[in-house]
């Protein structure tokens, strides 16, 4: 115990903190320039100094630690002297520019020089000169107010990984740069200027557009783009959002965000927002009223569902709609339109995926907090880039490495480059043989327990694959595979980070059961990536075909029989269908109406000329949406919804966190998506007679035994992680239905000169939605085409040439970029940009394990295109 | 590109550390040796090799006043500007240099012959005013010397 006097206040330790973090304990502030918490101690600016008894001279409270007995006065005219001289010292250069400048009202050093400083300066020497630059299109500098604190270079090379700045030249005359001083050509998290304590480092987007003390109120809320859910705070003034920035104290990002979350929040105001329901009149869609609107739907569901059964109408949820919106609608679906056709893109990858694991491991087994991946001592990392997809989530990856925590990754993950120990890159969609190796290897040093579990049984029936196969089949030398598996065996409880890539292939199952085991024998814990902010609350809520809220399976009577009880009212039996079969369905004619809320199918789902003509074939599709989409041309009836801003409700990310979304502004035009649904159930004879979104999480409490008596206050007060105030469902584990895999077919090799094109997941765009965003498209206006060294030399491209990738479903036309990291032959393009995205010319398999399309094997012809190129960076 | 000989004498330096980073000014030295300073794509270059970002090497390489990051003439002239020097004559010597070369601090000139730098100290205040050209010092300097100094760095000597 560590007993210390901190201006006569006494206080006990368990352990020794630095005095600067003792006297934040007992509610003493000491003022500091450099430190910040998210940094470790630097002891640059000399501000936090403090007088210590029995120490003669002032000490910098940041790095000195507190020891038994310690004395410490911090407000003595002696610290005051010290602290008037050195803000002195820094005012010397710092541009006294405040009026104009933005930062002014929350500056650390005018606050700090109000307090202490000196009104005026002795030095007579002219202030260096160094004009503001504008080059970027998002950050802009003006190193003549920089006081060299290097924290935003400390955050940029320690915490966010990617060292794009750092402190250049000397002396007075040393600035922040970016290497060779013109844009930043970086990650664009913008943590730089969330730590710069003055007005060197600010945002491009709100300049000179308000000030701290303009801003009417501030909503804590959780960030509307993946599935991490950060916590971030809105700044709004007059009915708009100003700035997002995050919560430094709580939430499970403790104050970094990515360039999604920090910039790309102005979609919300961007002027092509849906502002009136439309309905299609003579071939057009026409403005009309709400009533109309409601009254046409119910009209057109009522007849089809007379006609043709309540199967013949399928609903498409979204993963950025809030809990309370997808509970509603599932229970539209079922109670009053009588069908189970409810899925969402959530189906593709992350659903089964889910479902998959906790087959084998029971339920809530990929509920694993994220802040545990930097305290693992080992992360494993397949199926997709992390700090593209979770960006937040890849910088836990990332401090762990810098830890020293070995990271093994599979597959091209760019940003993980100089993070991982083991970085192995297979030929396309060979996973599974390096999977399988990785394993056969792993079990040979590690045994399982000869307990035998039914799941250990099953692994002791996979296949075993030698090094030399996997070699043969994915490329990777042996020594490398063996190399990776040495670094696995010495983890005790590592982290496995698991992307979509893997799961939407046709050996899909394959994939996952070899993670399975490779969790088992590594004694993991499983993270699934989720590229929408509530993917992980569509299956709680039911929004799958195959599940009721609260992850009880239809098909099960007694869930069903209950459930309709509740409501009294009859949940149908029959099977619901996927999206993807209900795109099929469509195309076929099985299926006669689409409810769509929130999704842009026809650009989201692969093969968008598949999608668009069985959508053309439908006799009722509604689209609720913010914007005008690829879906909404096709649609009958489109009903303008409230932005993720604009609404009350909760998401649940990848952990099983529910958090707490909350209206920061008034919507101009749309409705919650909740409130239209229930609109046209109410026109459907069936009212549901919620007043808010708080009506609907109470009946969600009472619904869902993962729920019980969950409310926003709950959310609220933090933590409220699986199963929340429920009870967790271990049921007894029967793992049946799993098919094991043929591992002769999956060691087959790529065929060799064939092409193949895969979706590039971009770090600045999510889905269609970021293209609406300014700030998002001046980072990364134009979709590039990434390949390989040596496929580019084949078709002597270089870096801004023109190619066209045509497929069997059409052709499209980008830049080329050259990664010398990807394998040979495989063309990687983003799912973003309208008319150019990679699902406009890539095909689908259905994979029947999953009733999802499996993405592998889609052969595409490259071609070199003679223009001038432009010039096109990374 | 890094040459083979740049390349070599690098790899033999990285051989010495544990990290490859701590051979960073090493290199640049080794770089500005050969080509007489350090470009942009040279810190690209070398930030390959040594595993860090063209940034991070840029920080090193402008800290120190010695590693040239811009070009620089043939023979680089250090000028010691400190007191020891200022007392014993530096302005006549700088101004004699600025007649003779045409340029001032911080240039190069004309022909590409010299860069005039001023330095903070040779450590050679016994033979003030002192200035060293490429590894060589000379002392006790007055104008009267400097045509036969710079003489020997001409093109004819070459």
């Amino acid at each position: 115990m560590i007993t210390v006097t901190i201006n006569g206040k006494q206080i006990k330790l368990e352990k020794p903190v630095s005095i600067l973090e003792a006297a934040k304990m007992t509610g003493i502030k000491i003022p500091t320039l450099c430190h910040h918490k998210s940094l470790e101690a630097y002891g640059g600016c000399r501000l936090c100094l403090v007088e210590i008894e029995k120490m003669p001279r002032l000490q910098a409270s940041c790095t000195q630690y507190v020891t038994d007995g310690m004395v410490v006065w911090t407000e003595t005219g002696r610290v005051v002297e010290a602290r008037k001289a050195m803000l002195e010292f820094l005012l010397i250069n710092h541009a006294l520019d405040c009026p104009y400048c933005d930062k002014a009202g929350e500056c650390d050093l005018q606050d700090l020089v109000m307090k202490y400083g000196p009104a005026a300066g002795r030095f007579t020497e002219g202030k260096r000169k160094h004009p503001e630059s504008y080059d970027d299109p998002i950050i802009v500098r003006n190193m003549e107010r920089c006081i060299s604190c290097t924290r935003c270079v400390r955050m940029c090379s320690k915490v966010q990984g990617a060292s794009a700045i750092s402190m250049v030249n000397r002396t007075s005359k040393t600035f922040v740069e970016p290497f060779s001083g013109g844009r930043y050509n970086c990650e664009y998290c913008g943590n730089c200027i969330n730590v710069c304590p003055v007005g060197a480092i600010m945002s491009r987007l709100h300049k000179h557009t308000y000030r701290p003390w303009f801003i009417e109120k501030t909503v804590d809320t959780v960030c509307s783009f993946c599935g991490v859910g950060c916590s971030v705070t809105a700044q709004i003034r007059g009915n708009s959002i100003v700035r997002i920035i995050p919560e430094s104290e709580k939430g499970l990002n403790r104050g970094l965000l990515c360039n999604r979350g920090r910039f790309g929040y102005d979609y919300i105001s961007n002027s092509g927002r849906l502002k009136s329901p439309m309905i299609r009149k003579n071939g057009s869609l026409q403005e009309t009223t709400w009533s109309e609107a409601f009254m046409y739907i119910a009209q057109k569901i009522k007849e089809i569902k007379e006609k043709n059964g309540g199967a013949a109408i399928a609903g498409v949820a979204s993963g950025r709609c809030t809990n309370e919106d997808n509970y509603v609608f599932q229970k539209f679906m079922r109670l009053v339109v009588g069908s189970n056709n409810i899925d969402s893109i959530a189906g593709f990858a992350y659903a089964p995926a889910r479902k998959f694991f906790e087959k084998i491991f029971g339920q809530g087994v990929t509920a694993n907090p994220i802040q545990g991946i930097s305290r693992s001592d080992g992360i494993f990392v397949i199926g997709g880039d992390p700090t593209a997809i979770n960006p937040v989530l890849g910088l836990q990856i990332r401090a762990a490495s810098q830890k020293d925590i070995p990271v093994a990754t599979v597959g091209y993950a760019p940003g993980l480059k100089g993070f991982a120990a083991n970085r192995l890159i297979p030929k396309p969609s060979t996973e599974a043989a390096l999977l399988a190796a990785l394993l056969t290897e792993m079990l040979k040093r590690k045994p399982l327990p000869a307990e035998k579990t039914p799941f250990e049984e099953i692994i002791g029936k996979i296949q075993p694959v030698s090094l030399n196969e996997a070699e043969s089949a994915c490329g990777i030398a042996s020594g490398e595979i063996s190399a990776c598996v040495d670094s696995l065996s010495g983890m005790t409880n590592p982290a496995l980070v698991i992307g979509r890539d893997i799961i939407q292939r046709s050996e899909g199952q394959a994939n996952l059961l070899l993670l399975a085991a490779l969790a088992q024998a590594l004694n993991g814990r499983i993270y699934l990536s989720s590229e929408l902010p509530n993917e992980q609350g569509l299956i709680d809520m039911g929004c799958l075909p195959d599940m009721l809220p609260g992850g009880r399976p239809v098909a099960v009577d007694s869930f069903r029989k209950r459930y309709g009880e509740f409501f009294n009212a009859e949940v149908p039996s029959a099977q619901g269908l996927s999206l993807m079969e209900m795109v099929e369905g469509a195309h076929s004619g099985n299926i006669k109406a689409l409810y769509v809320m929130g999704e842009n199918i026809a650009f989201n789902i692969p093969d968008n000329k598949f999608v668009k003509d069985a959508l053309s074939r439908l006799e009722l599709l509604v689209v609720q949406d913010i914007f005008t989409t690829e879906t909404t041309r096709f649609a009958h009836v489109v009903l303008p919804a409230a932005s993720w801003a604009e609404r009350e409700g909760s998401y649940t990310n990848l952990e099983g966190r529910m958090q707490h979304l909350k209206k920061a502004i008034d919507s101009v035009a749309g409705l919650e998506d909740w409130k239209i649904i229930a609109e046209v159930s109410k026109v459907l004879g069936v009212d549901m007679n919620y007043r808010d979104s708080r009506d609907i999480l109470a009946e969600i409490a009472k619904v869902s035994p993962l729920h019980k008596g969950v409310t926003y206050e709950d959310m609220d007060s933090g933590e409220c992680m699986w199963p929340y105030k429920g009870e967790p469902l271990r049921h007894d584990l029967n793992i049946v239905g799993i098919d094991m895999p043929d591992m002769k077919a999956l060691l087959k090799k790529p065929e060799k000169d064939k092409v193949y094109i895969g979706v590039d997941k971009v770090l600045f765009h999510s889905a269609s939605l970021s293209r609406n965003s300014f700030a998002l498209n001046s980072i990364y206006s134009e979709p590039h085409a990434k390949i390989g060294k040596n496929l580019a030399a084949k078709l002597s491209v270089a870096s801004g040439d023109h190619i066209s990738i045509s497929t069997g479903a059409g052709a499209i036309e980008l830049a080329a970029v050259i990664d010398s990291d990807m394998p040979d032959n495989i063309v990687l393009v983003p799912n973003n940009f309208e008319g150019r995205g990679a699902f406009r010319v890539m095909g689908w398999k259905m994979n029947a394990a999953f009733k999802a399309p499996a993405l592998d094997g889609m052969e595409a012809v490259l071609k070199k295109l003679e223009r001038v190129s432009a010039e096109v960076s990374e | 590109m890094l040459s083979e000989k740049e390349k070599n004498e690098i790899e033999t330096e990285l051989k010495q550390y544990e990290h490859k980073r701590a051979a960073c000014v090493e290199a640049l030295k080794i770089m500005q040796h050969s080509r007489g300073w350090v470009s942009d794509d040279g810190i690209h270059d070398l930030a390959g090799i040594l595993g860090m970002t063209p940034d991070e090497l840029d920080g090193v390489a402008t800290f120190y006043s010695l590693i040239f990051r811009k070009p620089v003439g043939r023979h680089v002239i250090l000028i010691c500007n400190t007191i020891s020097c200022w007392v014993m004559g530096y302005n006549q010597v700088l101004r004699s240099l600025n007649e003779r070369l045409g340029i001032g601090l911080g240039d190069t000139s004309a022909d590409g012959r010299f860069t005039l730098l001023p330095v903070p100290c040779l450590g050679a205040c016994d033979q003030a005013p002192a200035m060293m050209i490429d590894n060589e010092l000379y002392g006790d300097l007055t104008p009267e010397k400097m045509d036969e100094i710079l003489g020997k760095y001409s093109w004819e000597r070459d």
